[in-house]
């Protein structure tokens, strides 16, 4: 017996037949290739809605009615590379994260000052520089009363949409432009 | 294909070396952050909790911090809160139990900076609170002023940090006038 095994030269181990027509196909070089697109695709759309267009889940009521508790939108990087974020714009606003770094969370919010205006509230109406905001997508009157802010060259003034809540219990004011992440797809 | 085998052998044997090394000798930062998780769990508490344990978390919490930590809480305009001392900190922490049932609290975007002397560090993150029964998140940016006390990391100064403000300038740099 022994012997018989000296003498026969032992074939190299391969998977059956059938597991290597599942698992790599008949032509194991197109499948291989198949496999890199796949993880390059994979990887390039990690990297899109990691980096530049970020998946958000709304939590709170301070946008309504423009964006509903628990709806999910995205917010664009790229918005801004060119001009910084234009009055109406709905945009995302990093907190404490670093500017290259996807924040955990991010306040969303409405541009409705710009760069050395100033911006106040009296009877619910937005003043910009004295005249008055026409702001179309505020469905409902309110009352905010906000004196004069001026606005520094590199800042922003934002607030929410549902102005139907007491300024006091409203997250809004001035921000700097680097805290800008992103415009808010809606 | 041998020199490509040993290759990437020699390549995860490095990355194995590395990761050890960070685990066995953590840097000044990764304890840092180590040490806000174990802050963060501190100050949550469930609605089941007993009152003994209530006090226990509440005491420990307080450990986190110097005897002498210096608090600045502004989170609404023109509603400033100082204080010192750590006692203040175990008495904040024992009126948050009681006024509200339960409260979860997680440590965001945390970004550490060590001085040179890596005796001291500062710590930016974002607070995010859940307090039961309330739809809205509590989300708030902080900054944690530690120093190495003893050799533990100890928080010196905490200080909130305003990402909106309706404050103009001069009025933020003299908050008592608001």
């Amino acid at each position: 017996m022994s012997a018989q095994n000296e003498t026969s030269p032992i074939p190299p181990q391969r998977l059956p037949g059938w597991v290597r027509k599942v698992l790599i196909g008949r032509n194991g070089k197109r499948t291989l290739t198949r496999l890199i697109a796949l993880v390059v695709a994979f990887f390039i759309i990690f990297c899109f809605f990691w980096f530049v267009l970020l998946p958000v889940r709304v939590e709170g009521i301070s946008m309504l009615p423009t964006c509903r508790n628990g709806s999910v939108n995205f917010v664009n990087r790229l918005a801004y590379l060119r001009h910084g974020p234009q009055r109406g714009d709905v945009v995302g606003i990093r907190l404490s994260a670093p500017v290259i770094m996807r924040p955990s969370i991010m306040y969303l919010k409405r541009v409705i000052g710009l760069p050395g205006e100033t911006v106040a509230f009296v009877n619910g109406h937005v003043l910009i520089d004295g005249q008055i905001l026409d702001e179309s997508y505020e469905k409902d009157d309110y009352d905010w009363n906000l004196p004069p802010v001026k606005l520094g060259p590199t800042q922003y003034f934002v607030v929410g949409d549902n102005r139907s809540m007491p300024s006091e219990f409203h997250t809004f004011g001035k921000v700097e432009r680097d805290h800008i992440v992103g415009r808010a797809i809606l | 294909m041998k020199i490509v085998f040993r290759i990437v052998l020699l390549a995860a044997l490095a990355a194995a070396g590395f990761w050890l090394w960070t685990i066995l000798f953590p840097s000044p930062g990764k304890i840092i952050r180590r040490q806000l998780n174990a802050v963060a769990k501190c100050a949550s508490f469930a609605a089941d909790e007993g009152t003994l344990a209530r006090m226990a978390d509440a005491e420990s919490l307080a450990g986190y911090f110097s005897t002498n930590v210096e608090v600045n809480i502004n989170i609404r305009e023109g509603d400033r809160q100082d204080f010192v001392g750590r006692d203040q900190i175990t008495q904040a922490a024992l009126a948050a139990r009681s006024a509200v049932s339960s409260l979860s609290v997680k440590f965001l975007d945390v970004a550490v900076t060590v001085a040179p002397d890596k005796q001291s560090a500062v710590a930016d993150f974002t607070v995010e609170a859940r307090v039961s029964g309330e739809q809205d998140l509590i989300v708030q940016e902080m900054k944690f002023t530690l120093r190495k006390i003893g050799g533990h990391w100890l928080i010196t100064r905490v200080e909130t940090i305003r990402t909106l403000s309706i404050l103009n300038f001069e009025l933020r740099r003299a908050p008592s006038i608001v």
